[in-house]
């Protein structure tokens, strides 16, 4: 068992796993706004770094990682939250390309005052589970403490979510402000408010990816969730953005795609593993990646 | 005035050629008067306008979101950068030509998968393949020289340039204003070609595949090559701008075109005006004199350039400039209208048609 | 239309025609024709590209150092009656766009900064400028416009091509010099054992590598690990954690490491988490006690080619001291007993080269004259090896002793000793045979720099 374990095959299923999971947040992020409002949020990377960056500051002043944990969490659900009424709010109706570039843009104000307010070098953090791989019988085994808790925060995330979409009178009246928002306002809803909360969900999920990756490296730099961001959009793509077990599915494929790709080609080219797995989904799915929806929006 | 609205509609060819040759011998004009480090800043934005160019084609005209464009730079810059390393004395047309093809090239391979998708798809595609060019251009060391990159000679002032200036500084000056002018010549000459292409039956139907492709397709416009040729086009003004402007610092490396420059291109074209030549102008310009821009706001506002602040001032002033121009003017500067521009207004109703600045 | 077609030819030809006048008019630029840029009759302009902030900074003070001994000959005369006017600017390794902490603007790059020194400041010369790819990237440009690119820093053999640039010099060990003197002391001393390697995957890792096969020593293909130098931007433990488990597992009891001092201790203790500890030879770029900053570093190796910060019978060690402290304006926290770091002695060592060539050259300054004085003159300078131009050879230093971090109890070591004074010197080829002294070079400081 342990030889398996150590195995060159295992270490590559468990570091394409743990990334994985951190790409499957953000698609699922980014199917969860999607699905509320139909726009991409283009920095929702940069907003999550932003959320971690304030939270990780508080650890200077003495307070522990899971409090820390927290105030991420929600700085990034007020963020997307604020983002929602007054960046996208007046682009609703309007052509696809404004939210965009706005959320482009967006993307780019914040890297730089994160660069400005917190100078733009690594900030460690020291996280609460030990991230030095285990042994067995003198080899190492790919997964740490911390790997371990990075994939069930994660999984608990997305259990969190889905019972949330599929269990609540919340979840019910986001899914139904998504689909019928005349209807839903007729019966009732607030749609606009539905709109808003679909944002701080999304928001709040990406915070905790990149509260992730924080840990992981030698820190947190502004531009570190770009890749990130890359790898998990072409992840909700490749599911569908109308599909949240897709994202995550797509999420967890990409992840380990590139670690293989890393590990029995070159580690250079590993980011390509997520463009490949794109190409290869298109190939398959010559129609496009729309999932089963009425009518196709143009 | 008629003639004189006229020349400025761009009716014809001939007008064209004469208004693009114009402006072309104005900014000739310009060089002669910049010193030399400001020259370079302006031979780098001229090799960028005709990037945005070929991106406010394909965004503003063809209605495809494409956020790869740096992607055709890097490979017409490699293409530059490779052939120079084997042919050390080139023409410089053959390069760029090369560079236009190889650019163009790659524009068809992506547009394979890219043109079936709409919207955020495409973008996210698009954003894929520019998210791809540093690691590929990492790995594959022995076509693209790895890390390191691949280091070129600096373009040579002809001997017949260099004997107009005189003084201790002569080949400086020279060498500089040589870089410019050929910068401007070469997007002079992109810019007719891209407005003879505005004008033309290619640009009509492209309009008509943006807006409305079902009448485009009953109207015998075959769809997937419409879109792909916008494609192709964008790409080649890439690799031709890309390859400029990496013969300009003699050097291309994968950090040369980072997946920021995208979005970068994005910004600028939408800050300009998207679709329109004058667009594309004003994008190269602010990119030239956006570092001059921002010292001038700080000192404005009291902000040391060298704090955290000072340093990250061009990112904030870009991004915060990219929204609110989405917000209030999403037609870019070019659509704000100058008194000139009014006052050359005909009085004649004209028929609506729809024109490029209603993508946005 | 015949109007309009009349209209805007004359309008074209007529701003061609003012163009071509003005050309003529206005080309002539300030200076007497025929002199020499940055020289005037009492002072000496010159210039570096240098990493002042970013990712690269820990090396700010290796300029500040030069800067320091510039301003101390300044107060002491000058050099032939001319000031020396050194103008510094921050090219953030050429890596503003990334940001990290880049102060000098987004849009920066060693090019451009290169063309503010000469087509703007005029240098003579640029001196001292810092970074293998950032001064690859300009070496074309400035060698077009005739400028000298003079004790580059960095450890590349690129510097020393005097055919195609005759102009550029560089000034530290190669690494495949230190790579091969490092194959030299674990053939001695580590005879047998298996030997690690791990350097980032560019022209220092790369030549590192080389230079400890060319030295016969063979580290097998699964032992010669790199890592990705951009990783030093964004850096993530799994990467390193990857590399020493490697050697680790295959028993590597000797591992060379070519890394930046980050990489160095990020790799340092990775090991010490995972209970490894081999023989550790760094690299002399890499292994600077305080920039590595980490205590378990005490024990390792390394190539030193300046003197010991500690060693009292060294001359030079008080002089760059009081060099420093007279230059409150860089060295604003320097006193009496601070102890010494290798870049301030790198910064001076390299200073005082330059000022020593200036005064050999004479009254009269041209840069055909300044490239020969390089190549004739015999350096007094602080390395412990001789530092020699000629016609054939443009790297600088040739060598340096093996030395020993020492430990400084649970705190982060200070400094390297050198182990048994032998000074080992090489080319860069593989054909280039190592030769060694056991006298350190310690050259008497000339009278005129005393002060």
């Amino acid at each position: 068992m342990s030889t398996f374990l150590t195995s060159t095959f295992m270490h590559n299923v468990f570091g394409g796993l743990a990334q994985g999971v951190v790409y499957s947040l953000v698609a699922l992020s980014l199917v969860i706004i999607w699905q509320s409002t139909h726009v991409l949020n283009f920095a929702q990377g940069a907003m999550a770094m932003f959320a971690t960056y304030i939270g990780m500051t508080e650890i200077d002043r003495g307070i522990g990682y899971w409090w820390c944990v927290i105030i991420s969490v929600a700085v990034g659900m007020a963020l997307g939250g604020v983002t929602e009424r007054v960046l996208i709010r007046p682009l609703y109706g309007k052509p696809e390309i404004n939210p965009i570039v706005v959320m482009v843009g967006f993307l780019g104000i914040i890297e730089a005052l994160a660069a400005a307010i917190w100078t733009s070098t690594t900030r460690n953090i020291a996280e609460p589970f030990s991230q030095i791989f285990y042994h067995a019988n003198g080899k190492l085994v790919y997964l740490s403490p911390f790997i371990i808790f990075q994939i069930i925060l994660a999984i608990a995330i997305m259990l969190a979510v889905a019972a949330l979409f599929r269990f609540t009178r919340l979840g019910l009246q986001l899914r139904a402000s998504a689909m019928a928002p005349e209807v839903s306002r007729l019966l009732g809803i607030r749609v606009s408010r539905m709109l808003t909360f679909g944002w701080m969900l999304s928001a709040g999920v990406g915070a905790i990816a990149a509260v992730i990756t924080a840990s992981a490296t030698f820190g947190l730099f502004p531009t570190d969730m770009d890749g990130i961001f890359v790898a998990g959009f072409i992840a909700a793509a490749v599911g569908g953005l109308e599909s949240p077990i897709g994202a995550v599915a797509g999420g967890l494929l990409i992840g380990l795609a590139e670690q293989f790709i890393l590990s029995y080609w070159s580690p250079n080219v590993a980011p390509l593993g997520g463009i490949i797995i794109l190409v290869v989904a298109l190939m398959i799915r010559p129609q496009g990646l729309f999932t089963k929806t009425a009518g196709r929006r143009v | 005035m008629d003639w004189w609205r006229s020349f400025f509609r761009q009716e014809s060819t001939h007008s064209r050629l004469l208004g693009v040759a114009f402006l072309t011998a104005v900014t000739l004009a310009i060089t002669i008067v910049l010193p030399p480090v400001a020259n370079g800043d302006l031979a780098r934005g001229a090799a960028v306008a005709i990037v945005i160019l070929g991106l406010s084609w394909l965004i503003g005209w063809s209605g495809q979101i494409s956020l790869g464009n740096s992607a055709f730079m890097a490979v017409g810059a490699y293409t530059a950068g490779i052939w120079a390393r084997h042919h050390t004395t080139t023409p410089l047309i053959l390069t760029l030509v090369l560079a236009m093809v190889f650019g163009g090239l790659a524009g068809l391979i992506i547009a394979i998968p890219s043109t079936r998708l709409r919207g955020p798809y495409l973008a996210g595609l698009t954003l894929a393949f520019a998210a791809a060019v540093t690691p590929i251009a990492q790995n594959f060391t022995s076509i693209t020289g790895g890390e390191g990159g691949i280091f070129m000679n600096s373009l040579v002032t002809p001997h017949w340039f260099g004997q107009l200036f005189h003084g201790t500084y002569a080949s400086i000056d020279a060498n500089s204003q040589w870089l410019a002018d050929l910068s401007v010549v070469i997007a002079g000459i992109s810019f007719f070609f891209m407005a003879n292409l505005f004008h033309s039956r290619s640009g009509r139907a492209m309009r008509l595949v943006r807006d409305n492709d079902v009448a485009a397709e009953l109207m015998g416009v075959n769809l997937s090559r419409a879109r792909s040729s916008a494609f192709m086009v964008a790409a080649a003004y890439a690799g031709v701008g890309g390859a400029l402007y990496a013969l300009l610092q003699a050097s291309v490396t994968p950090e040369t075109f980072p997946l920021t420059l995208s979005i970068t291109l994005l910004t600028l074209m939408v800050l300009g005006g998207i679709g329109t030549l004058s667009g594309a102008v004003i994008g190269g310009i602010i990119y030239s004199f956006s570092p001059d821009l921002v010292a001038r706001v700080n000192s404005l506002t009291g902000v040391n350039p060298t704090s955290n602040l000072g340093a990250n001032m061009q990112g904030i002033i870009f991004g915060a400039l990219l929204i609110l121009t989405m917000l209030f003017v999403p037609r870019g500067i070019a659509s704000i209208k100058t008194p000139i521009q009014k006052l050359l207004r005909t009085r004649r109703p004209r028929p609506k048609l729809p024109d490029a600045a209603e993508v946005i | 239309m015949n109007r309009l077609r009349r209209s805007a030819t004359l309008l074209s030809v007529s701003a061609l025609a003012l163009g071509g006048i003005t050309t003529g008019l206005l080309s002539s630029s300030a200076g007497a024709a025929g002199s020499t840029p940055g020289v005037t009759a009492n002072s000496i302009t010159i210039g570096a590209s240098v990493p002042l902030s970013g990712i690269a900074a820990s090396y700010a003070p290796v300029s500040a150092a030069a800067n320091a001994v510039f301003k101390w000959v300044n107060a002491h005369g000058g050099v032939n009656g001319r000031t020396i006017k050194y103008i510094r600017l921050d090219d953030c390794y050429d890596l503003a766009s990334y940001g990290l902490g880049c102060t000098a603007g987004a849009s920066v790059t060693t090019l451009s900064q290169n063309q503010v020194l000469v087509a703007q400041d005029h240098v003579f010369a640029t001196v001292g400028s810092l970074g293998t790819a950032a001064e690859e990237s300009v070496e074309s440009y400035l060698k077009q416009n005739g400028v000298p690119q003079l004790f580059v820093n960095s450890g590349s053999k690129a510097w020393d091509n005097p055919s195609q640039y005759p102009d550029l010099f560089g000034y530290q060990t190669s690494y495949n010099a230190e790579g091969k003197i490092f194959a030299h002391f674990i053939k001695t001393h580590f005879a047998g054992k298996t030997v690690g390697f791990i350097g980032q995957n560019d022209d220092f890792g790369a030549n590192g590598l080389l230079g400890l096969t060319d030295g016969g020593v063979t580290v097998a293909s699964a032992n010669a690990l790199t890592y990705n130098a951009a990783d030093a931007i964004t850096g993530s433990t799994s990467d390193i954690q990857a590399d020493v488990a490697t050697l680790a597992q295959d028993n590597a009891q000797v591992v060379v490491l070519d890394s930046v001092p980050g990489f160095t201790t990020g790799i340092l203790e990775v090991a010490h988490a995972l209970g490894y500890s081999p023989t550790w030879i760094i690299s002399s770029v890499g292994a600077d006690p305080t920039s590595v900053n980490y205590a378990g570093e005490a024990g390792a190796y390394t190539l030193d080619y300046f003197p010991s910060v500690t060693d009292t019978g060294d001359p030079w060690i008080p002089w760059v001291r009081k060099v420093l402290l007279a230059d409150k304006a860089d060295f604003p926290k320097i006193t009496a007993s601070s102890i010494l770091t290798g870049n301030e002695l790198y910064g001076a060592g390299f200073a005082v080269a330059f000022v020593e060539a200036l005064k050999a050259e004479g009254k009269n300054v041209t840069r055909a004259g300044f490239v020969a004085a390089m190549k004739s003159t015999t350096y007094a300078d602080p390395a412990i090896t001789p530092l020699k131009y000629s016609a054939s050879a443009h790297q600088g230093l040739t060598g340096g002793v093996i030395a020993k971090i020492a430990a400084n109890g649970s705190k982060a070591p200070v400094e390297a000793i050198p182990v048994n004074g032998t000074v080992f010197s090489t080319g860069n080829s593989a054909s280039s045979p190592l030769k060694s002294t056991t006298t350190l070079t310690i050259s008497p400081i000339p009278a005129w720099l005393k002060g």
